[in-house]
């Protein structure tokens, strides 16, 4: 054989070179952060003295939002527009972290002594964006609560919060009759134009007033967008008109010409938007909303090196972490997203039925290995038990250390601990003995596919045989973990976020006995104790706030001890900004909020 | 020629009522997600999700949601709605369509321009220090995965996170109605991806058929005839031997038309056919991924059509019943 001549290799061996240097940048891989911790990267929640005025904003999104029309939407990147679009009868600024303040609503609601009636008043003067241009009043807020049952429209969160409203399952029965009008809801009623009359069967006030600070509190105009509303799905989302200091660019005919679907979302400023009435500054003049960066690492960097850019749904991975945490410390922020993420056993079928297989699982779990997997000490404190820090129940479920339950004391796993529990459950030799694989349900893109690989390895160290199967998200919640009859084993990539400050939003759902369906559903453990579907029931009726955050810490506790799931982070979500932005960061939905961010001139 | 144009048409149409049930028998079959319970959103009850499942007409046998399918496809053009964002299929594809074919026409321009000369001139001069070359770079070329090299050019050429900051980098593309010269430079980067590997494919490949070509006894006659050696080339080698260089171009341009190109648009955030297609099968978009797979389908149909009637042009020995 002859051999290659040297002068005709160099030119590729030199293009290979720097190609390769170009690409490994200045990754160490020592995992993100840099040995830096969260509480370095405070988020700032208000603007500076000197916030200029002017300017566009770019949002840096891979993906689309899931809804324009705010009663379908239900991310968080959503809600970044429907705050910045939409104001709520009540909402969140920057800095609220606990109860949702006034913002239509003329003062705080009157809530009666058996928190089963909540009255509001509603601000005068406030108008809808063009083309309809007329005040806002109190129908309108009942209209938009009313069309969110249609299943055109569809609010995820409307029967688990407002199901208690006088005249809900009359109103379920309408809808069933005629899917294209919305149903009256007999329990919310209008005496005027200014006043808001909710009626509920239960004594759950609070939870319905934290519910309507979500996009579904913000007033739709009924006579505008009935007949969208009679398309299924509702055309209203190509029409949206809102109250907020941003509209989506529109025509004069009301049409939505600034909605590009996977390509870009352009919020323009609204004419008729009264500062005076509102808490926002909104200092910039335009929002682009850029879609399609697939690529978080880069996309990461581009905010970080670019001007006037701001994270959408991106949340930079641990590459990019450490690259801001490094390099652009004044960039980056972290806040406590009020979310939890956790390694889901089914508790209903072999082996993880016997609890002493379950608490042998956590017991052996390395949850530093799960949460470096995620991007390390930067990605959020290694959870103890359920409910998050900030949320109330956190420190009555034990705070940071948690319950006093051996399983869960050691975050980086106890081996002997679990060949105990293994041997309490009758493997003699302190690992799994049967020959049967288990089904785990992991996911194949991204962090979580790097975290499902962990997950496997913490049944295979066990003594399982893992038949790991790795899919995609919408597919792992669609067709096996929200499918109990898939008779899944573990889900390896399950969490969840609040929807509002109050743990029933956290606790009820995943892990309620009574909230288990057979298609989407979300108790992904198939948890179904009685005493544990009683306390929770019971917390969910008690309102005062110390009572309450009391009932809920022990029930947290009471699930823990059931061993249901592996809790291995309290998410903290990252926020990455371009060095000319001044970002303000909603702590409420752990984004940064458009209507308060600025650009430094 | 008439009878076999119009026949490989009728063909054609049948292949895409095929294509169609195909993909739906897909959706069908294999484990996807289902877009009522993701629609639904995670706190939504069974019958909430039946109700949504109802509104997208879900809830019908498999072979009803096909003939409603076809049936507006024929009839109207109508290619459904997205399940994700209510928007037409129609107009989603036709509002990614323009950004896909700038993409590919310069990418096509690109590599015709390299892979021809640099195919001819290694045929030509076998074994010769620049054959060795480029044949070492083409091998490069085609073994670079197309999403590291678009991010290793992202991050030595980009305006925003390059080393060098010559072009503009992610995100930059806009329509050429918004001005050749901002369309064009937003497009260097993404041409010199996509073209890298077909350029290496297609310099290659020639270069192995001219081999083959200018060692047959007309291309000697030719020779013997007393014709420069030039013309040798050009009019009997190369004519002859980029015939299977044409078929293989139909077919590269319509899979990239149909959404190929994913990779190279998902680098450099090009809002082409491509990433369309992988955003809905990620969301189990049916509707979406059902009409981009047809126009698909149509191109490759159509361009392979072209491309046997081009034939006749090309090769002198072809003629057609």
């Amino acid at each position: 054989m002859r051999r290659m001549p040297l002068k005709a290799v160099l030119p590729a061996l030199l293009i290979l070179v720097t190609l390769g240097l170009a690409a490994c940048g200045d990754d160490n891989g020592d995992g993100g952060g840099g040995g830096t911790t969260a509480s370095d990267f405070p988020p700032p929640t208000a603007p500076p003295d000197d916030a200029q005025k002017g300017g566009t904003l770019t949002v840096v999104n891979a993906a689309d939002v899931d809804y324009i029309d705010p009663g379908a939407g239900y991310y968080q990147p959503t809600y970044m527009i429907d705050f910045a679009t939409q104001r709520t009868i009540v909402g969140w600024p920057p800095d609220a972290n606990k109860d949702p303040v006034p913002d239509l609503a003329d003062g705080e609601p009157t809530i009666s002594d058996d928190f089963k009636t909540i009255t509001f008043k509603i601000k005068k003067g406030i108008k809808y964006s063009p083309p309809v241009d007329r005040e806002i009043k109190a129908a309108d807020f009942k209209y938009a609560i009313e069309r969110g049952m249609l299943p055109g429209v569809a609010t995820s969160y409307h029967s688990p919060y407002l199901g208690d409203l006088v005249g809900y399952d009359q109103a379920v029965a309408a809808v069933g009759k005629d899917s294209t009008v919305a149903p009256n809801i007999s329990g919310i009623t209008t005496p005027d134009d200014q006043t808001l009359v909710l009626k509920l069967t239960k004594p759950t006030a609070t939870v319905a007033v934290q519910a309507l600070s979500l996009p579904l509190g913000a007033p739709v105009p009924e006579e505008y967008a009935k007949p969208f509303d009679a398309e299924s799905p509702s055309a209203y989302s190509e029409h949206v008109v809102g109250t907020g200091p941003y509209m989506i660019e529109n025509d004069d005919q009301g049409n939505v010409t600034g909605y590009s679907p996977g390509k870009e979302i352009i919020l323009v400023r609204n004419p008729n938007w009264d500062p005076s009435t509102d808490y926002r500054p909104a200092y910039v003049d335009r929002i682009d909303f850029k879609e399609g960066f697939t690529d978080v690492n880069s996309a990461t960097r581009k905010i970080l090196t670019g001007d006037s850019q701001v994270n959408g749904d991106i949340l930079p991975e641990p590459q990019g972490l450490k690259l801001a945490a490094t390099q652009y410390p004044d960039q980056l922020s972290l806040v406590d997203s009020g979310g939890n993420r956790y390694i889901s056993l089914n508790t209903q079928i072999p082996p993880f039925d016997d609890i002493n297989v379950r608490k042998a699982v956590i017991a052996s779990a390395d949850r530093e290995a799960l949460r470096l997997a995620r991007g390390g000490e930067l990605v959020g404190p290694i959870a103890t038990h359920f409910i998050p820090p900030n949320i109330p129940g956190f420190e009555e479920a034990g705070g940071d250390k948690g319950p006093d339950l051996d399983f869960i004391a050691n975050p980086k796993g106890d081996p002997e601990l679990a060949a105990e529990y293994m041997r309490k459950a009758g493997f003699a030799s302190g690992k799994y003995e049967g020959d049967d694989p288990i089904l785990v349900i992991g996911e194949n893109a991204g962090v979580d596919k790097q975290v499902s690989s962990v997950v496997g390895d913490i049944f295979t160290k066990l003594g399982f045989k893992v038949n790991l199967r790795e899919v995609s998200s919408d597919t792992a919640y669609t067709k096996f973990c929200g499918v109990p009859k898939s008779n899944y084993n573990a889900c390896a990539t399950t969490g969840w976020l609040k929807d509002f400050n109050d743990p029933q939003s956290i606790l009820d759902v995943p892990f309620n006995g009574a909230s288990i369906v057979p298609t989407n559903n979300s108790n992904w453990p198939l948890l179904d104790v009685p005493a544990i579907n009683k306390a929770l029931d019971k917390a969910k009726l008690v309102s005062e706030p110390q009572a309450r955050a009391e009932a809920w810490g022990k029930v947290d506790d009471e699930i823990m001890a059931q061993a249901p799931a592996i809790p291995y982070i309290w998410d903290q979500q990252p926020a990455v900004s371009s060095a000319n932005v001044d970002v303000v960061i909603n702590l409420f939905n752990a984004t940064p909020d458009l209507s308060f961010t600025s650009i430094k001139k | 020629m008439l009878r076999y144009v119009v026949r490989r048409v009728l063909w054609g149409i049948a292949l895409l009522f095929m294509v169609s049930a195909v993909i739906f028998l897909i959706f069908y079959a294999f484990p996807s997600g289902d877009p009522a319970a993701s629609r639904a959103g995670r706190l939504a009850t069974p019958e909430e999700i039946d109700r949504i499942r109802e509104t997208l007409g879900l809830d019908e046998p498999i072979y009803t949601q096909y003939w409603i399918y076809m049936k507006d496809l024929v009839l109207h053009f109508d290619f459904g709605y997205s399940y994700e964002s209510n928007a037409p299929v129609r107009e989603l594809i036709f509002d990614r369509l323009p950004a896909t074919i700038s993409l590919v026409c310069g990418a096509v321009v690109l590599w015709l321009l390299a892979a021809i000369p640099v195919g001819i001139i290694s045929a030509v001069r076998q074994r010769s220090p620049f054959d060795r070359a480029t044949m070492v770079t083409t091998l490069v070329l085609y073994s670079a995965p197309v999403f590291w090299l678009g991010l290793v050019l992202l991050y030595l050429f980009a305006d925003d996170i390059g080393v060098f900051p010559i072009f503009p980098g992610q995100g930059a593309y806009t329509p050429i109605s918004s001005g050749v010269g901002h369309w064009a430079s937003a497009l260097v980067l993404p041409w010199i991806v996509l073209a890298a590997a077909s350029a290496a494919i297609y310099a290659r490949y020639l270069r192995s058929s001219l081999i083959d070509v200018m060692g047959e006894d007309y291309i000697r006659t030719a020779r013997a005839k007393g014709l420069g050696e030039r013309r040798v080339i050009m009019r009997h080698g190369v004519r002859s031997a980029i015939t299977p260089i044409v078929t293989l171009l139909g077919v590269d341009i319509g899979l990239l038309l149909a959404g190929n190109a994913i990779l190279t648009e998902s680098v450099f955030n090009i809002p082409g056919v491509g990433r369309l297609i992988f955003t809905s099968i990620e969301r189990s978009d049916l509707p979406v991924v059902q009409g981009v797979v047809l126009f698909g389908a149509f191109f490759i149909i159509t361009l392979s059509i072209v491309v046997d009637i081009a034939y006749a042009y090309l090769d002198p020995r072809v003629r057609y019943a």
